[in-house]
């Protein structure tokens, strides 16, 4: 069982622990990118109301939203190599990592789609009547008009979302992966200081955490910069 | 010029607009008055096509466009003929002032990027606000808003000005600055089709009064005609109920 509790530890796994950290920011940065494509495909058809794609989407959307992260892994893990297979593909050598950046993937397009739905309808009818009324067509009207104030909208949902993201990345172990929590698991096999490197892993993302608000509270400003609150207080 | 042949809309069941038959010399200013409910806003809409006619013919300038035909393209060249002032503005919340004139110039009329910003700089000018360029829309008053609302439309030099209430959202003691830059731009002869509820503005401005009832028009005429003389029981009715309870012969008086 766990030895004595000793603070010094701390201090020496951190180093160790935190080389690892680029794993973890990869399957972050993968998911957000890969994520925000699937969220805009996915909420076009919403938008648009087309027809069978769109419950398609909604079954997608509510499937994500009402199961849990860790089970989606292991859906993905087993599942896809299970479905390649009938295709005599054998995907049981593949890198691990590459399953929990398509589970992730997979779970941040349904929540952004979700967001950008959301912000994409909040903007005024008007604004898109007064686009036609100069003369700008559609997609001029969409990309010009729309969607920069949409960004603004969305993005503090979707920083909020890339956060517990984030957090969500240290099951990826679970499946084998080497990120630093699997390192961590290593480190707890091989020295039985279980609470030092939990301590060193908490240390580890809270100050990742707070360097991401930091980061997305600065954008923020920046393209919600037309509006009354953040113009008066800059 | 406007030509307006036989525009008929309906909403589900509800006959909105029921063939109207209109034209409009180019550089003439002409209001529309009526009671809420009567059209007016769908007709205006009906012009640029923000609303699809059911039915009827719509031309402005030499783009003539006939409302069970119309396909993208043609509603597209239609809208490059008018400007349109909402009530509401409308503003493009994320732009500055500058940019929301410039816009148009920019993405519709292709126009040179310093081009634009010399022609939208004079615009906003001559609405009074040239020390306002940079501001965003969420930082002006509403009569300022309407201001850059008007100065975006005239920067594309259109063929008509399609006015919907442009100060029916405003408080009272800024009604009066938007509608002197109203005034000041229809002396310059651009074509002007202005819906509005107040009538001492109406009168003085007007070449021609239409008076819309239950999706037709009543009655047109000189402000003249309209204000002191209507034919219609109907336009009188509506008179003197706007005028706030006074008689009419104060209407009349004012009307000279
Ligand atoms: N998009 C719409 N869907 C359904 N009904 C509509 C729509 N737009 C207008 N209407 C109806 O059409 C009728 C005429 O409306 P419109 O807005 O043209 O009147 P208006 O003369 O501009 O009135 P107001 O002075 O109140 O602005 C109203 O009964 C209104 O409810
Ligand atoms: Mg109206």
């Amino acid at each position: 069982m766990g030895k004595a509790f000793d603070i010094t530890l701390v201090g020496e796994f951190l180093p160790q622990l935190v080389q690892y950290l680029g794993v973890t920011l990869q399957i972050l940065a993968v998911s957000t990118v890969f994520g925000i494509v699937i969220g805009i495909a996915a909420a076009i058809p919403r938008l648009f109301r087309i027809p069978i794609l769109s419950q398609l989407v909604v079954v997608y959307v509510s499937f994500i939203r009402g199961t849990p992260i860790l089970i989606q892994l292991f859906l993905i893990f087993y599942g896809v190599p299970a479905l390649f297979l009938l295709f005599d593909i054998d995907l049981t050598r593949m890198d691990p990592l590459y399953f929990v950046m398509i589970t992730y993937s997979l779970s941040n397009g349904a929540v952004f789609s979700e967001i950008f739905r959301g912000a994409i309808q909040a903007i005024d009818y008007g604004q898109t009547e007064a686009a036609y009324s100069v003369g700008m067509s559609d997609s001029q009207t969409f990309f010009r008009i729309i969607i920069p104030q949409a960004i603004g909208i969305a993005f503090p949902n979707m920083a909020n979302c890339i956060i517990s993201s984030l957090k969500d990345t240290s099951l990826a172990f679970t499946i084998g992966v080497m990120d630093m929590v699997g390192r961590g698991e290593t480190l707890i096999a091989s020295t039985a200081h279980a609470l030092e490197v939990y301590i060193s892993l908490s240390i580890i993302y809270y100050i990742v955490v707070l360097v991401l608000e930091k980061l997305f509270r600065l954008f923020e400003k920046r393209v919600n910069r037309y509006k009354p609150d953040v113009v008066s207080s800059a | 010029m406007i030509y307006l042949q036989g525009i008929k809309k309906s909403f589900r069941n509800q006959e909105v607009l029921k063939g109207i038959n209109l034209t409009i010399e180019k550089g003439k200013v002409v209001t529309i008055l009526g009671p809420s409910g009567s059209g007016k806003s769908t007709l205006l809409r009906c012009i640029n096509f923000l609303e699809k006619p059911d039915e009827g013919v719509v031309q402005i300038g030499d783009v003539r466009v006939v409302a069970e035909k119309a396909n993208k393209k043609d509603i597209m060249a239609l809208r490059k003929q008018s400007a349109m002032v909402f009530q509401h503005y409308n503003l493009f919340a994320h732009k500055t002032v500058l940019e929301n004139v410039m816009e148009g110039l920019i993405v519709a009329k292709k126009m040179k990027k310093a081009e634009a910003r010399q022609r939208s700089e004079q615009v906003l000018e001559r609405v009074g606000l040239s020390d306002k360029l940079n501001y965003f829309p969420s930082q002006l008053s509403g009569g300022q808003q309407q201001r850059v609302g008007i100065a975006r439309a005239l920067a594309l030099n259109p063929e008509v000005i399609l006015f919907d209430e442009p100060t029916s959202a405003l408080d009272p003691e800024l009604v009066g600055e938007v509608l002197a830059v109203i005034k000041d731009i229809a002396k310059e002869g651009i074509t002007m089709l202005i819906v509005t509820h107040e009538m001492q503005f109406a009168r003085e401005v007007s070449d021609q009064v239409l008076f819309m009832d239950g999706g037709v028009i009543v009655e047109k005429g000189s402000p003249m005609e309209i204000f002191t003389n209507p034919r219609e029981e109907r336009t009188r009715k509506f008179l003197k109920r706007i005028s706030g309870g006074l008689p009419v012969h104060w209407i009349q008086k004012t009307a000279y």
